[in-house]
């Protein structure tokens, strides 16, 4: 069985700061992870590699920076990645992004077919969902979308079995294989690699596609085969705060006044969910 | 004007201004640029100063002043089929026999753009027995709907719908197809915009019109939400994007409105695959839908104590709403992630935000900043959400809550009152 597993390399939102002067993002020095939804999705799959035999291929289209992703992959148990970079692929959308993904994975399934694709929900930088879906439709995969478990697969039918988290619901879904799975951060988080691990993962040589190497065609992959594009950029206007109500000056008195000006201010918002007779 | 060891003038990356978005490092000739840190960089002694890279930098974040020839305006050659598509279409989302709000809050966005363009509004409604639902759609601002009415539809299956609005978008030709941000949404747009080879933006909050060339202006925030994005779709149709629930305002319905219904037949292959096994509704006593509450008290980091949380379901339950938090609560495993407001979690945009020790970093509020009002509980006054609350109070909120509560309650009846003299 051979699963590959698409990851994107992401800036740690958790560390990104506001400029206050310019309201901008402060990206510099930030640390550029692999996409949490992804490495959970890696997991999963060195897990049914683990079950069932088989082995797991990462791939990613990025910088050559992105390479230090793969690696954090690799540490935790996948067999082999792949980074796809050419300077042909700058600039790329939703579009281009899932045909070139989706190019090199119809190469690796060339050589071992490849059953499952595993992507994150989505990215925690771009948050459009939209890469996996992509892929699942141009390469005719069954597609489910927001798996939070997998609860069986049979390789003998072709058959998996996962739950899905819809709204107001969970969906327990059967499909054919092959199959492109999008997952939710609930699937369980990944293993924490061991010191050897991080060290092969280091040595591993990781091949880089551009392209030429996955049969691309020039004018559907980064720019030129983004229908989108950028217009203009601009800091969203900033919610301005209001008055500022300090304890220090007195707990009774400060709250009082927050009371009466919030009672006069907001007496609609009140009136409407004001609910006098809950019991505590 | 900086010039490298050749004396060649040379472009300049503003590190502050950069947004890495990385199209410099595809345009540039000479592979003179890299990514360091997540900012573009370039390598002064391998520029050739030919100033590509100003050109495609939607942030002006490159220095570069050295006076050269303005490429001739971009004479975008349209495809002429272009001209072929016209109108709004809307996609509605139809769930359990119920059409879903965001179709009609989108019907009414539809509505606005359509009358700047002076088109029409086009429903899609893929379902079995949709007609009232088709009725509706016409009540909240459609001039045509195009059913599907076809058990293949009775449950949402990817391949099926996404076989189903290709066709209806083939057919039929719209230049704008909007479409709910939901999780069948997002499941399902991307679907049909790889399958028609055209642009799709998620997660609209704004949608306008450019007067002059007729394009539809996409406005979503990138980048955590701290950068707001207008984007494009010049040379593909239909121009696709989906908008999250609850950031358009939902239209008026009138029972009055005319409108038409033309019944479309389903042409693509009829197997229903993946076979969905069960469908486990969330029990109501375990989960709740943070997004439909009126009022949310959102706990952060600093309201980690559980000895306290009673206090403040009531204070929530006085105020007719329900709790959330923020992110690192439901790491430590105090809330389930069904209650996290924030980029990984559920995004919300009640009528009152009380957040309790919530510092507000950008993640958290691009998950809450179409809330109408904000209280901000916080011991911290430089906490960001503090700088954004409408209101702020300033100290422990083991204190203060008992105290709002009591206020509340002495003051609620007297206002209630008068809210019913009036």
């Amino acid at each position: 069985m051979h699963i590959v597993c698409c990851i994107k390399q992401v800036p740690d939102t958790t560390q990104v700061k506001i400029d206050p002067v310019t309201n901008t993002l402060i990206r510099a020095g930030v640390e550029s992870i692999c996409n949490p939804y992804d490495i959970v999705g890696v997991e999963a799959a060195v897990k049914l590699t683990e079950r069932y035999g088989g082995k797991v291929t990462v791939i990613t289209m990025g910088p050559q920076q992105a390479d230090s992703a793969l690696r954090d992959c690799m540490a935790i148990g996948a067999h082999k990645a792949i980074l796809l970079s050419d300077r042909a692929f700058a600039g790329a959308d939703t579009l281009a992004t899932s045909y070139t993904l989706a190019s090199a994975i119809t190469k690796l399934s060339a050589k071992d077919p490849v059953e499952i694709v595993i992507c994150g929900k989505q990215a925690i930088d771009g948050d459009t969902a939209q890469t996996g879906p992509g892929i699942a439709t141009r390469l005719d995969f069954n597609q489910l979308t927001y798996v939070s478990e997998i609860i069986n697969l049979d390789l003998e039918k072709k058959v998996i079995r996962v739950r899905r988290e819809i709204e107001g619901a969970s969906q327990i879904i059967e499909a054919n294989l092959p199959v492109l799975l999008t997952v939710e951060l609930q699937l369980g988080a990944p293993r924490y690699a061991s010191l050897p691990n991080l060290i092969k993962a280091l040595r591993q040589e990781i091949p880089v596609w551009g392209a030429r190497e996955i049969g691309a065609d020039p004018d559907m992959v980064g720019l030129k085969g983004s229908p989108t594009s950028v217009k203009s950029i601009f800091a969203p206007p900033p919610r301005k705060g209001g008055p500022v109500f300090d304890t220090s000056d007195g707990l009774e008195n400060s709250l009082n006044s927050f009371l009466d000006t919030l009672f006069q201010k907001d007496q609609s918002i009140l009136t409407e969910v004001l609910n006098p007779n809950s019991k505590g | 004007m900086p010039k490298n060891s050749k004396g060649r003038d040379i472009a300049e990356i503003i590190p502050a201004k950069c947004i890495g978005c990385q199209l410099c490092l595809g345009e540039c000739p000479v592979n003179a640029i890299t990514m360091e840190g997540g900012v573009a960089k370039i390598d002064p002694e391998k520029c050739i100063g030919c100033g590509k890279c100003v050109d495609v930098c939607p942030a002006n974040s490159i220095l570069f002043e050295k006076p050269r020839k303005k490429k001739a305006t971009a004479a975008e050659q349209k495809t002429p089929s272009i001209s072929e598509y016209k109108g709004v279409a809307v996609f509605i989302e139809v769930n359990n026999g119920v059409a879903a709000d965001v179709s009609w809050e989108l019907m009414g966005k539809g509505r606005e753009l359509a009358e700047k363009l002076n088109v029409p509004v086009i429903g899609f409604l893929p379902g079995y027995k949709v007609a009232t639902i088709a009725k509706e759609a016409i009540y909240y601002g459609c001039d045509v709907v195009y059913t599907m009415d076809d058990p293949l539809f009775q449950v949402y299956i990817s391949k099926m719908y996404g076989n189903a609005l290709t066709q209806l978008c083939n057919q039929v030709k719209p230049e704008i197809f909007l479409i709910g941000a939901t999780p069948l949404g997002r499941d399902l747009s991307s679907i049909i915009a790889t399958k028609l080879k055209t642009g799709l933006t998620a997660d609209c909050t704004g949608l306008d019109i450019n007067p002059e060339d007729r394009l539809l202006l996409m406005t979503r925030p990138t980048f955590g939400g701290n950068i707001m994005a207008t984007i494009l779709c010049r040379n593909h149709r239909p121009q696709m994007s989906t908008v999250r629930p609850k950031v358009m305002k939902m239209p008026k319905r009138d029972p009055e409105r005319q409108g038409e219904i033309r019944a479309v037949k389903y042409e693509g292959p009829a197997e229903i695959v993946p076979r969905i096994i069960e469908t486990i509704p969330f029990d109501t006593a375990g989960a709740v839908d943070i997004t439909r509450s009126p009022v949310l008290v959102v706990l952060g980091k600093g309201a980690c104590d559980t000895k306290y949380f009673p206090m403040l379901e009531e204070f929530a339950r006085l105020l007719g709403g329900t709790i959330a938090c923020s992110r690192p609560l439901v790491e430590a495993g105090l809330l389930p992630y069904l209650r996290q407001v924030g980029q990984t979690g559920k995004t919300v945009a009640p009528k009152l935000y009380i957040g309790i020790g919530v510092s507000g970093a950008v993640q958290h509020q691009v998950g809450m900043q179409g809330s109408e009002r904000v209280i901000a509980i916080n011991t911290d006054r430089h906490a960001p959400l503090v700088q954004i609350a409408d209101y702020a109070i300033i100290g422990d909120y083991t204190k203060i809550v008992p105290e709002l509560i009591k206020g509340l309650k002495e003051r609620a009846p007297a206002l209630l009152k008068e809210g019913v003299q009036q």
